[in-house]
């Protein structure tokens, strides 16, 4: 397989693997986080669900970094080969400069924020 | 590697709105975007979490009282919910199971696949939140 391809096809094999990660995970991320908390619906009593979440340390840290880390690279991924798709095919190399610039920048960013505010995951066995 | 084609290259052009021409391209061009809310959604988490990180969590909390970011947030929800069930019914006919003379249909996996999603929500429910 020429390099180029086995690049492709492991690039799209964590998208698709991200793709999961958003079908399955995403949804109740979103619901706890952006409906339930701020509109105090069921499950949320009182305390704010990243802070519920963050107390489980090691299991909260890895839940929230799978699932925001693996819908970022899907969402990016296939935003912009839509764009492409809506007449920026012109743009296709800038566009996909510019998306893996942002999974990796908020991939990287993400990971650093959570051991900040639990530093204590590094020592997981 | 760029090696002369022997013939001329046909290159189909498509304007912006080729996805309206019939409905199944529509429903695959709404699936794409579901692409959007997904990738904001995230940026929107990591910049909560850079506030939480910094220690400005009241600013964090009071952005996600507004209620801009809760209807985004509403239909972010909805457009993951497409993304998720659309994905289901997909998989279901790409990958059909067979079990002796029967092959598993597309609907199938559909309704495997929410119960799957049920459970792993009360599951995070439960284990992360709840407890």
């Amino acid at each position: 397989m020429p390099k180029v391809a086995r690049l492709h096809a492991i690039l799209w094999g964590v998208f698709s693997v991200g793709g999961f990660i958003a079908a399955f995970l995403l949804p109740v991320l979103i619901y706890i986080f952006g409906i339930a908390y701020p509109l105090g619906l069921w499950p949320i009593s009182g305390q704010d669900p990243t802070t519920s979440i963050l107390n489980h340390h090691h299991l909260g840290t890895m839940f929230l970094f799978v699932t925001v880390a693996g819908s970022l690279y899907h969402g990016i991924y296939r935003f912009q080969s839509t764009l492409t798709e809506l007449g920026l095919a012109r743009a296709k190399r800038a566009l996909e400069v510019i998306g893996y610039l942002i999974i990796i920048i908020g991939i990287l960013a993400v990971a650093y924020y959570l051991l900040m505010l639990n530093p204590s995951v590094l020592s997981l066995p | 590697m760029s090696k002369e084609k022997p013939f001329p290259e046909y290159k189909r052009k498509l304007g912006p709105g080729w996805w309206l021409a019939n409905s199944h391209f529509t429903q695959y061009m709404i699936r794409e975007w579901t692409s959007f809310f997904v990738a904001v959604f995230s940026l929107i988490y990591i910049y909560e979490l850079s506030l939480f990180a910094s220690g400005a969590r009241a600013d964090a909390l009071n952005l996600l009282k507004n209620p801009g970011v809760i209807a985004f947030n509403v239909l972010a929800l909805l457009f993951t919910m497409y993304h998720a069930l659309t994905w289901f019914y997909l998989i279901g006919k790409v990958q059909p199971i067979k079990m002796g003379k029967t092959t598993s249909k597309p609907w199938q996996a559909l309704l495997v696949n929410i119960v799957l999603l049920l459970i792993v929500s009360f599951a995070v429910i439960e284990v992360l939140v709840l407890r």
